[in-house]
């Protein structure tokens, strides 16, 4: 996997820990990524990282949003129990099943500590208990120290994500936690990569966003702050899998997914295709009947309404420790985000309000 | 006639492109200014510049739909379409029904199996959506795919007509009565600065509405809608939300709104003077769009107008004409009220 | 403070009918404020403009209840909950309307109270037809399950409406002692938390601050078989982490710890995911609005009553105004 500008970044990244309201470790690390293209970047109230990379001419200039989610789903500590156990509540939705036998960390005041979702060995349980799926209250976490030792060290409060390294298999994909969302983190490094070499009037604001996984939060203010012309969410979709329905699953290696549907302005769409069409970009359509569940969610309804889209490379086994992906789909979505920049201009966000 | 050509046109959430073609026509000689906002929302202007309360009517254009998805190509499938609901659509409604796809208006059925090769126990279960297809009597993939694309959309082929005595039936008046009653206010004028808006993506959470409000940034803002009726056989008093007949529905709460009572109380009050019958909603839950546009900025003061609506999110609903006309009358009368100074905020 | 909270605690006011006692307590705090209005939506608001950072102290005013919906031939009332009341919490207890109407809420003969929905519920004002019932009722009537107010052993309070009058209170109060200081400080008594923090949202719009500290109750799970948290009474104040609403920027929450360390106040950590306070509402306001917390336990939170420890109310009160007085914005 050689040849890819941003992927030992992304690797990196990826083996960082960042839940929703928690996402300074990531966010350094971003930021230090970010400022290869820009030195404006700030960060806002709730914690959105926000860099600027300017146009050519003078303005008025479009003004175009791409956000990536920096959080990912994760755990906090609700209670400590006898023997130092720790029982958590969620932030982000995790199938309970996934869970069990998985290491974790918990971070603390004092450092990070590695525990053990634990489990009942088979030799002691019941046949019946076997066909029942634990849910997450009667899960607990076992840092392994006495429980003088894990009240000194652990408070309620403090936040568990998954420990997992990053595996590469074949044909360029990668698999790891937190595929969602840190590739699309690498889909706006390799589009301000394409961007160096184009001309663009647009403005374009790159955001690194928070809190996605409980609700789209950090879209919600940093829509407001920025109000640009043209939001584009970048998240992950479904990859293809047995058991998916049709529409619901997407080829790895196909190209990004591009969303389709009410929440997703239809010229922006119409526009996304057309470029992928010219750069010979593979791509796949995405229907929604609804308010996605992305950032583009609360872009489109922020202040008096953005025009927005939703891009994304398809992903298997999401919200799990092993997500999949694939690279080759994370450099085609940067092309087709950079040429679509360069091809905006004074008269196609004007045009974003004609009906 | 009006009130048919908003029922027939076609618009669910996100893809009200004809519904707003024709809303556009109908009221663009009567306002003093027309735009669309980047959400497709159609804002007019109309009244005039001055200090005092802006008023916004809202009205949305959006109905209820079904979106294809999936060109099924294998087996007996082949040719036959699979979909997904745009807002709000019960399942049980949709089997025997014809859709109108796209632009085209492709015709199409909803299919399910003959009630002789269904068992006893199976007639009784409701058919779920993803057990059903829409059949436009393509013969292969290859042919359904030359008419229809996944991302079309499907209305119900209702046809608007009169029904009974003073009763019309027809489709999607969930909101197209609200739409006609807006444009239909919009004939007179009004001292005031007053703002309509014909709104997108109501039935998908009240989406257009609320970019619309923080748009307008108004004083008062009143939604007219149809709402819910129930009061058919069987129903007792607490579940038929409103009465067919029995004038506008005033709203003291929904899913999304506590009625400011000050207000409410100031149109049941325009009602009592005008001797305009009224009744209020008597349900929990449902929702219009003032639910979104109370909540825009520092808070809208306002309410909702209703017209009672039968079977609403179905393919045939029925409305009372004399609801419709007196809605219209309270609306009238509230703006008048304000533009006197009626109502002091 | 007892007199503080019994006095608000008394007060009737249901989601949506909040209206009533916002005015009559603006009226009392103009004394103490620049400006004091009640918005559109029902909110009380006061504003001390002073030295330091802007804060906002946040309380919800609101109760759950019930509105009138129905009224039937006989003279019967339906009606809906504001908020969550379960159907068990309100059968056979009498209802007080916002103007004194009481009643009984009777439960539809045949039905089991454990498949009873608040359909199968009905209120028995002692009419006898819908003409009486309409001389003293309207649909869109707020009441509330009366619960009165008792003082149990040990420092402690039992009653209706402690959750969140309590926090009224310790907002006032703050307010009041902030003002005095000359500190520039916001009260805001929101309107319709129990609907999903409807008020706070257009309130923080509004005022916009530098720091919000939300002050509500979150439950003590220190009673049989108790779970939703780890929270006890008498323990001390609860540091918002996280509710279901928001999550508390790390930063505000080592203020109100470090807060706490100077008072040499023992606090308790709040995790909540099923919490519908007003902080979530208040932090995604403009773009973006700093938001803290600070709860007091409270036992039975979601149920007609609740109890509550006064030696926590106090201390929730020192550790708002140290969070408050020590603040500043990086």
């Amino acid at each position: 996997m050689a040849g890819y500008k941003h992927l030992e970044t992304l690797r990196e990244l990826v083996t960082l820990h960042g839940g929703p309201g928690f996402e300074h470790q990531v966010r350094d690390r971003i930021r230090t990524a970010f400022s290869e293209y820009t030195t404006d970047l700030r960060v806002d109230t709730l914690g959105n990282l926000i860099g600027v990379v300017a146009g050519e001419g003078e303005g008025p200039r479009p003004r175009i949003l791409l956000s990536a989610h920096m959080d990912e789903i994760a755990l906090v500590v609700s209670r400590i129990e006898a023997g130092g156990f720790l029982r958590v509540v969620q932030t982000g939705g995790f199938d309970p099943r996934t869970l069990v036998g998985q290491e974790v960390y918990v971070h603390t005041k004092e450092g990070r500590y590695l525990g053990i979702v634990g489990s009942k060995p088979p030799h002691l349980t019941a046949p019946e208990e076997r066909t029942k799926a634990a849910p997450l209250e009667e899960l607990f976490i076992d840092i392994a120290r006495p429980e003088s030792s894990v009240r000194k060290l652990v408070q309620i409060g403090d936040r568990v994500t998954l420990a997992r390294d990053v595996y590469s298999l074949q044909n360029d994909r990668l698999a790891g936690k937190s595929l969602d969302n840190r590739t699309s983190v690498a889909i706006i490094l390799e589009t301000l990569e394409v961007l160096k070499k184009l001309r663009h009037t647009a403005d374009v604001y790159v955001v690194a966003s928070v809190q996605e996984e409980i609700g789209v939060r950090g879209a919600a203010t940093v829509g407001y702050g920025v109000n640009p012309d043209i939001a584009i969410a970048i998240d992950v979709t479904f990859g293809d899998f047995p058991g998916q329905a049709a529409d619901e699953g997407f080829e790895l290696d196909g190209g990004p997914a591009i969303s389709y549907g009410p929440n997703l302005h239809m010229k922006v769409f119409r526009h996304l295709t057309a470029i992928a069409d010219r750069e010979g970009i593979p791509y796949q359509v995405e229907l929604s009947q609804g308010p996605v569940g992305a950032d583009a969610r609360a872009f489109q309804i922020a202040r008096a309404g953005i025009a927005t889209a939703l891009v994304g490379i398809p992903l298997r086994y999401m919200h799990t420790s092993v997500e999949t992906g694939a690279y080759r789909d994370i450099v085609a979505c940067g092309r087709l985000l950079a040429q679509y920049i360069a091809d905006v201009d004074a008269a196609t966000v004007e045009d974003l309000s004609c009906y | 006639m009006l009130l048919k050509r908003l029922s027939e046109a076609m618009g669910p959430s996100g893809f009200e492109d004809e519904i707003r073609n024709v809303i556009r026509e109908e009221v663009t000689p009567l306002v003093q200014d027309i735009r669309t906002d980047v959400l497709g929302n159609l804002l007019v202007k109309h009244g005039v510049d001055k200090p005092g309360p802006r008023v916004m009517l809202d009205a949305h254009m959006d109905e209820v739909g079904l979106m294809i998805v999936q060109v099924c190509e294998n087996g007996r499938e082949n040719g036959l379409l699979k979909f997904r609901a745009l807002g709000g659509i019960d399942p049980r409604v949709l089997v025997s029904k014809p859709v109108f796809i796209g632009e085209a208006r492709i015709p199409g059925v909803i299919g399910a199996k003959p009630i002789h090769l269904q068992a006893a126990s199976e007639r009784r279960k409701p058919l779920a959506m993803d057990q059903l297809y829409i059949d436009i009597g393509a013969r292969d993939a290859k042919e359904a795919r030359s008419l229809v694309k996944p991302g079309d959309v499907a209305i119900f082929a209702t046809q608007f007509g009169e029904i009974g005595e003073g009763a019309i039936k027809g489709k999607s008046f969930d909101d197209r009565l609200g739409c006609a009653l807006l444009i239909e206010a919009l004939r007179e004028s009004y001292d005031l600065p007053l703002f309509g808006a014909f709104t997108v993506q109501e039935e998908i959470g009240l989406r257009g509405a609320q970019a619309a409000a923080y748009g307008i940034n108004p004083d008062i803002a009143i939604a007219l809608e149809g709402t819910v009726c129930f009061d058919v056989v069987g129903a007792p008093s607490h579940g038929q939300s409103t009465v067919m007949g029995a004038g506008p529905a005033l709203t003291v709460q929904d899913g999304q709104t506590i009625a400011d009572r000050r207000f409410l109380d100031f149109m049941i009050h325009v009602a009592e003077k005008h001797d305009i019958p009224y009744q209020l909603r008597r349900v929990k839950g449902g929702s219009n769009d003032f639910g979104a546009i109370h909540k825009v900025r520092a808070g809208v003061i306002g309410g909702g107008i209703s017209v009672p609506v039968r079977y609403i999110h179905a393919p045939a609903q029925v409305a009372s004409l004399d609801d419709f006309n007196n809605s219209l009358l309270l609306v009238k009368a509230v703006l008048r009220e304000i533009e006197q100074g009626g109502f002091s905020l | 403070m007892k007199d503080l909270i019994t006095r608000l605690a008394q007060e009737i006011a249901p989601s949506g009918s909040e209206r009533a006692l916002m005015l009559q307590w603006m009226q009392e705090l103009k004394a103490v404020a620049d400006e004091t209005l009640v918005d559109t939506l029902g909110n009380g608001i006061a504003t001390k403009r002073g030295e330091g950072p802007h804060i906002m102290l946040a309380a919800h005013a609101d109760e759950p209840g019930v509105m009138v919906i129905d009224i039937d031939a006989d003279g019967f009332l339906r009606v809906i909950a504001m908020g969550s009341l379960e159907p068990a919490e309100l059968v056979s207890r009498q209802v007080e309307f916002t103007n004194g109407v009481r009643g009984v809420i009777g439960l539809e003969d045949g039905v089991k109270l454990a498949d009873a929905s608040l359909n199968h519920l009905y209120v028995d004002i002692g009419a006898n037809s819908r003409e009486d019932a309409e001389k003293r009722i309207q649909i869109g009537l707020g009441g509330v399950v009366v619960q009165p107010l008792y003082e149990l052993a040990g420092n402690r309070l039992a009653g209706r409406a402690l959750d969140n009058r309590v926090g009224c209170a310790i907002a006032i109060a703050a307010f009041r002692e902030l003002a005095a200081a000359c500190r520039h400080v916001t009260l805001a008594l929101t309107a319709q938390n129990a609907v999903g923090g409807r008020g706070a949202r257009t309130a923080a719009y509004q005022i916009n601050p530098d720091l919000a500290l939300i002050i509500d109750a979150a439950p003590a799970s220190d009673v049989p078989s108790g779970k939703a948290t780890a929270l006890s009474l008498g323990k001390g104040p609860a540091i918002k982490i996280m509710d279901g609403t928001a999550i508390v920027p790390l930063a505000v929450k080592d203020h109100l710890i470090a807060a706490a360390g100077t008072l040499g106040m023992d606090v308790q950590y709040e995790v909540w995911p099923g919490g519908k306070s007003d902080a979530g509402a208040v932090q995604l306001s403009v773009d973006g609005i700093n938001i803290g917390g600070v709860s007091y336990p409270a036992r039975y939170v979601g149920a007609t009553q609740t109890v509550v420890d006064l030696a926590d109310v106090e201390n929730a009160l020192k550790l708002v105004l140290e969070a408050a007085k020590t603040y500043e914005v990086r």
